[in-house]
């Protein structure tokens, strides 16, 4: 009898010692519900809204998603923003997978110093270099005469509809190289030596142990590369603010863009909130897959 | 042979990358007339160094309130990034209250919103707090992470649970356990995690655009966004400025380079 009471009081003593946890969790809990959570639904209801921010808001239902689907200029952006991110995802992933391989190889030599120098521009703002390209892709910039002198050239990187898109897309890939080939070599890095040993021992080449050991034990580094990559290129934002503010003639206005251009220089706060509901539904797919890689690696 | 072709290689590619880079700093230094002139000089003719303190005087401009605002956001940003991160975290891992799972689930659901997709709701938010061009209204939404809370409860996730209740017969209270014990095995998660997102918060422009107009409360990346000469464009100026913005987080990484990869390899997990 009297053991038992001792029992209850020390599982009542351990809940109650358990319950402290939320004491720890409740700053996070509040702030992430107020300024993220909340904000995110509101963002949905907004876009039911018509609203010019000094009068009083009025109800018109999915109009604004009618309008949004009817306009071209829509389209156009988020044409150019998927444009964007599909070929900063390809090339990022293509020339950070090569650049890790080889700064894993046993043939290299000095490591540190080319990792470092591929990683510098990833901690440099974005602001402060997109001026700089800004510069150098004048008429008269660096890049301009360079590739003039020695290709015979004359490219209008920023003033040609045609060209700027892909202006963009060789700036971020620059930017961010170095960010996505750390998350690979970290990869490769966790992938045991005896796996190349014994097949190199069974006379596997570089092509076969690449197929057959490397890419499939990486699995998990591509999918998170690929996820993280999508979604930091298609919020893409101070690149094309800086060097062209959308243009020429709208050729680079992403998304992002777009929704301040609407909100703060068109004041349709409904309208650029239904362009923001449509960002989020595009990147949802994707957020889900990194949700569950998170929580996978958590074990929840 | 094959060795020297690839570090000969790989050596170009490290030069291409900083390019951009040498040709900002050498720049910066240039005369107005010399930073786009044909035929194109690598190093000034003149060196101006004058450049610098007349960026920083620019008339209509005041970079060092900038440098001031960004910095103090920058502070505030990161500490309370750690403070719910490594508060959340321990909370996650080392409690077994009710719930546990699904709360950590909706904390982690907020990786699932893209900051600018809630711009303007949280700018309305915001208004209607009346925060609007104060430091509170930079540093909040900057000081949150879902990925910081997941990164600090993997971490006290690892430590074995016989160490707290250790200190909790030693008559340790629970945040005295928090604080004494588990935080100081932390430090380098804390570290990787506050270089990661202080490059963060050091980035952010689409933000203090939207909830910024006094100009004397602008960020360093607005003030630079929003640069330019009334008559002509002021080069040297506009490059003195960004090299004085890329500043701080170099000399960090000259110094914690190792850091800052690790932050970037976290982002990535140990799958």
């Amino acid at each position: 009898m009297k053991k038992k009471s001792i029992g209850i009081q020390k599982a009542t003593y351990y809940n109650r010692l358990q319950k402290q946890g939320y004491i720890f969790i409740l700053p996070t809990l509040l702030l992430f519900s107020i300024f993220l959570i909340y904000p995110m639904l509101d963002a949905f209801r907004l876009s039911l809204y018509e609203w010019n921010f000094t009068g009083s808001p009025l109800y018109i239902g999915l109009r604004n998603f009618i309008k949004l689907f009817t306009t071209k200029r829509f389209w156009s952006s988020y044409s150019v923003t998927l444009q964007f991110t599909f070929l900063s995802v390809f090339l990022l992933m293509f020339i950070s997978f090569w650049l890790s391989l080889a700064f894993t190889s046993k043939l290299c030599w000095f490591k540190q110093l080319y990792q470092s120098m591929v990683f510098l521009p990833v901690v440099l703002p974005m602001v402060a270099i997109a001026v700089v390209w800004k510069f150098m892709f004048q008429s008269t910039g660096l890049l301009s005469v360079v590739f003039l002198d020695i290709f015979g050239w004359n490219i209008p990187w920023l003033t040609s509809t045609k060209i700027a898109p892909y202006t963009m897309v060789l700036v971020n890939v620059w930017k961010f190289t170095g960010y996505y080939m750390v998350m690979f070599i970290a990869g490769l890095l966790n992938i045991p030596d005896v796996y190349h040993e014994a097949a190199k021992i069974d006379g596997a080449g570089f092509w076969r142990r690449l197929i057959h050991i490397t890419l499939p034990l990486l699995k998990n580094t591509i999918i998170l590369v690929f996820v993280s990559c999508a979604i930091f290129s298609f919020g893409t934002f101070a690149l094309q603010y800086v060097m062209t503010g959308g243009g020429p003639s709208r050729s680079t206005e992403v998304l992002t863009l777009l929704i301040y251009k609407e909100a703060f220089e068109y004041t349709k706060f409904g309208y650029s909130a239904a362009i923001s509901v449509m960002f989020f539904l595009t990147l949802f797919i994707f957020s889900i897959i990194q949700l569950k890689i998170f929580s996978s690696e958590a074990e929840i | 042979m094959a060795a020297i072709v690839l570090n000969l290689v790989l050596l170009i590619i490290g030069i291409i990358y900083l390019i951009p880079f040498i040709w900002m700093v050498l720049s910066s230094f240039k005369l107005n007339a010399d930073v786009l002139s044909i035929p194109i000089k690598i190093l000034p003719r003149t060196w101006n160094f004058q450049s610098y303190p007349n960026a920083l005087n620019y008339a209509g401009y005041n970079f060092p309130r900038y440098f001031l605002n960004s910095f103090i956001v920058l502070v505030f940003a990161v500490l309370l990034c750690l403070f719910l991160s490594t508060t959340a975290g321990y909370g996650f891992a080392k409690y077994k209250f009710k719930n546990n799972k699904l709360l950590f689930i909706i904390v982690m659901s907020t990786l699932m919103i893209p900051f600018e997709a809630i711009v303007i709701p949280l700018f309305l938010l915001v208004t209607r707090l009346n925060l609007q061009d104060t430091y509170l209204a930079l540093i909040i939404p900057g000081g949150l992470t879902a990925f910081g809370v997941f990164l600090m409860r993997q971490f006290f996730y690892s430590i074995p649970d016989e160490i707290i209740e250790a200190a909790r017969i030693d008559g340790a209270t629970e945040w005295q356990i928090f604080r004494r014990v588990s935080m100081p095995l932390a430090k380098t998660a804390v570290l990787s995690l506050a270089i990661l997102h202080g490059q963060w918060v050091w980035n952010l422009l689409l933000w203090p655009l939207v909830v910024i107009s006094k100009p004397d409360m602008r960020t360093l990346p607005q003030g630079i966004s929003l640069f330019s000469g009334v008559y002509f464009t002021p080069y040297p100026e506009q490059l003195a400025i960004s090299v004085l913005a890329c500043l701080p987080t170099l000399i960090l990484f000259i110094f914690l380079s190792r850091n800052f990869m690790e932050g970037v390899a976290l982002t990535g997990l140990k799958t």
